[in-house]
């Protein structure tokens, strides 16, 4: 009982947190608006074409534009010394990469999850499409988390390449974009696919907990 | 096999087998050359650039070798604490991309004659791009981080998290349909090749795995120097 | 309480200290003194569990503390030499969330009187950011009394502080002893708090 008021003050914590940081969520979601803009001018307002490509492009954009915030996945908690208090408080640091991966799935995540219906708004995109998108969407998003998770705590004493963390999310991302566009682009696929979605999101958040936690743990050894 | 593991060791044994090794490349690629160049046969449809398979095939097999034995090292070194395994993966990262950037550039010079294209986004060559990325990335947080056993460490785990793309790369042929041929040797089944092309196609890949040792010493024995003076 | 046998730490093979020892029963407060880089964050962080030392073991209530962390952890607060206070939010908020997460059951007219002992309280409904570094020093040190716990390890607590502030701790220091407490905490020189241990690192 403790334990389960300990984790949900953690997420009080973590919604306080991002509640007074809310403008970087915002500025994250309006980048991700300005790209698509950025996109289309780039390659014509051609309405067919765009609604041909259109799902490609959130995708790719929806990718970018959450590696933004990766910085300050662990950065902030781990220079004020917050990690240590917490894992002081009782919880392992594998447990941490795993709170703390929910919780940005909760917070930077789910904001792209309701933006997307604008997006497709934008872009034309049909119906059943959209709904592909969503699905394929709210599994790879959790999934992007975990990368996330995994280069920013390898990342944190690396003081002189930050743009690192977001390489290594990427070259990771490359089996779930394949994946999730086949979903929609190849549609009776969509149990298969899916299937594959689901266990690429399973192996990611299994190695999570013990990549993150021991990088954590190396990088709080030697601050 | 004490070598393997400890430095010191490495080094007594390292400075009795390098020039060994260096001479023994050297024959072996005069050897290999000789072969592919003038006593293999030109293939009844590629033709004379069937040639370029003596370079693509070994770089190739070395690449993923070199980041096999790497994961190999990762293991031992972080579940056992060997440090050895550390100064391996610092040294032997470059060989590998190396190894990945020749494979990848003469396969494109394949390819244009053959397939008609530099490159294709099909599942092998995608898998060998991203592989080559990855070495480049542990090439980079080798420089990129100012305390050394965060570094290693890190690069280590990176290394074992990476190693999921290995299997992708070996397979990728099999589970996909690409335009990219499957794998003409493998254990299982008698080589669906002609003996006159599989005698150059070892030599070579003896020759770069000699070359690849060679470098290899020299490299680790640079690093284990650095260590002791505490450069790095 | 606690203690320490034959401790010594290795960074790259170079020895940041080695053969410490110590022994903390409950009412002691034992000072680490010595200067800039001689290792006292790490002889702390040691005795944290977050650095393994090289040689050596460390023992919490008889057995080793490897083997009962979670106990020792649910009896220790650390107060590290930078600011844990979330900068972005206010006196009010920070107070309210280490109050819900460390579980504690502290009461409110508490916290106030403590407030008002340190000097804050007119400061509660200002975002910690704008404190100047004594102030949030004391803020930290709030955390004290928040978490209500048996051992207490300081790193630095008496940096940025101006006399009054010392003067408090001293009191804290000694009511805490004479609850059962325990303190350890590094600085470089002693304003005059009585200890019962001093080592010189």
């Amino acid at each position: 009982m403790k334990f389960l008021n300990k984790i949900i003050f953690f997420f009080y914590r973590e919604y306080k947190l991002n509640l007074s940081g809310f403008q970087d969520i915002l500025t994250n979601i309006i980048f991700f608006f300005v790209s698509i803009l950025i996109f289309i001018f780039s390659i014509g307002p051609d309405e067919e074409v765009i609604s041909l490509i259109g799902v490609g492009i959130v995708w790719a954009l929806l990718l970018l534009s959450s590696t933004l915030s990766l910085k300050k996945f662990y950065q902030d908690d781990f220079e004020n010394g917050n990690l240590l208090i917490i894992h002081l408080n009782g919880f392992s640091f594998g447990f941490i990469a795993i709170l703390k991966t929910i919780s940005h799935f909760l917070f930077v995540q789910i904001p792209f999850l309701l933006s997307i219906p604008i997006a497709c708004i934008i872009l034309n995109i049909s119906d059943d499409k959209f709904f592909y998108l969503l699905t394929s969407f709210s599994m790879g998003s959790l999934t992007l988390s975990c990368l996330g998770s995994i280069s920013s705590s390898m990342n944190l004493m690396n003081h002189r390449n930050y743009l690192l963390g977001s390489v290594i999310v990427m070259i990771f991302s490359v089996p779930i974009i394949i994946f999730s566009i086949g979903i929609i682009n190849i549609e009776q696929n969509f149990n298969s696919l899916i299937n594959i979605l689901f266990g690429i999101l399973l192996i990611v958040f299994a190695i999570n907990p013990w990549a993150s936690g021991l990088c954590l743990k190396l990088s709080l050894e030697n601050n | 096999m004490k070598f393997l593991v400890n430095p010191s060791k490495f080094n007594e044994i390292a400075d009795y087998i390098f020039k060994p090794v260096l001479i023994l490349s050297v024959i072996l690629f005069a050897l290999g050359l000789l072969f592919s160049f003038y006593l293999s046969p030109d293939d009844y449809q590629q033709g004379s650039t069937v040639r370029i398979m003596y370079v693509h095939v070994p770089s190739a097999w070395l690449a993923l070798l070199t980041y096999a034995v790497m994961t190999l090292y990762s293991i031992a070194a972080l579940a056992f604490r060997i440090p050895f395994g550390f100064i391996f993966n610092t040294a032997v990262a470059p060989i590998g991309a190396v190894f990945t950037l020749i494979c990848i550039i003469s396969g494109s010079l394949w390819g244009k004659p053959m397939w008609g294209t530099w490159w294709v986004w099909d599942a092998r060559l995608t898998s060998v791009a991203i592989l080559f990325i990855i070495y480049l990335i542990i090439i980079f947080m080798n420089l990129s981080f100012e305390n050394r056993i965060v570094r290693e460490k890190v690069v280590a785990i990176f290394i074992l998290v990476g190693s999921v793309n290995l299997p992708i790369v070996k397979f990728s042929v099999d589970w996909w349909n690409t335009l990219h041929q499957p794998a003409t040797i493998s254990k299982l089944s008698k080589p669906s090749i002609d003996p006159s092309m599989l005698t150059p196609l070892i030599i070579m890949t003896f020759a770069f795995m000699m070359i690849g040792i060679a470098i290899a010493i020299l490299r680790i024995k640079t690093e284990i120097i650095s260590r002791k003076s505490n450069l790095s | 309480m606690i203690i320490v046998k034959d401790l010594s730490v290795e960074r790259l093979d170079k020895r940041i200290f080695e053969n410490i020892n110590l022994s903390l029963a409950s009412s002691d407060i034992t000072i680490l003194k010595g200067n800039n880089g001689s290792g006292k964050t790490t002889l702390l962080k040691t005795i944290l569990n977050i650095i393994e030392p090289s040689v050596g073991s460390i023992y919490w209530k008889g057995k080793l503390l490897k083997k009962n962390l979670y106990d020792f952890y649910s009896n220790v607060t650390y107060i590290a030499d930078r600011t844990s206070s979330l900068t972005r939010l206010t006196v009010k908020d920070n107070i309210n969330i280490w109050k819900k997460i460390f579980l504690s059951n502290i009461n409110d007219s508490q916290i106030e009187t403590a407030l008002k002992t340190l000097r804050l309280e007119n400061y509660l409904n200002q975002k910690v950011g704008r404190l100047s570094l004594g102030e949030t020093k004391k803020l930290e040190l709030l955390r004290l009394i928040i978490e209500n716990k048996k051992l207490w390890i300081l790193d630095e607590p008496l940096s940025n502080l101006d006399e009054h502030s010392i003067e408090l701790i001293k009191q804290t220091f000694e009511d805490h002893c004479s609850k059962d407490g325990s303190i350890i905490f590094s600085s470089h020189q002693n304003p005059g708090i009585y200890v019962t241990e001093e080592i010189n690192l």
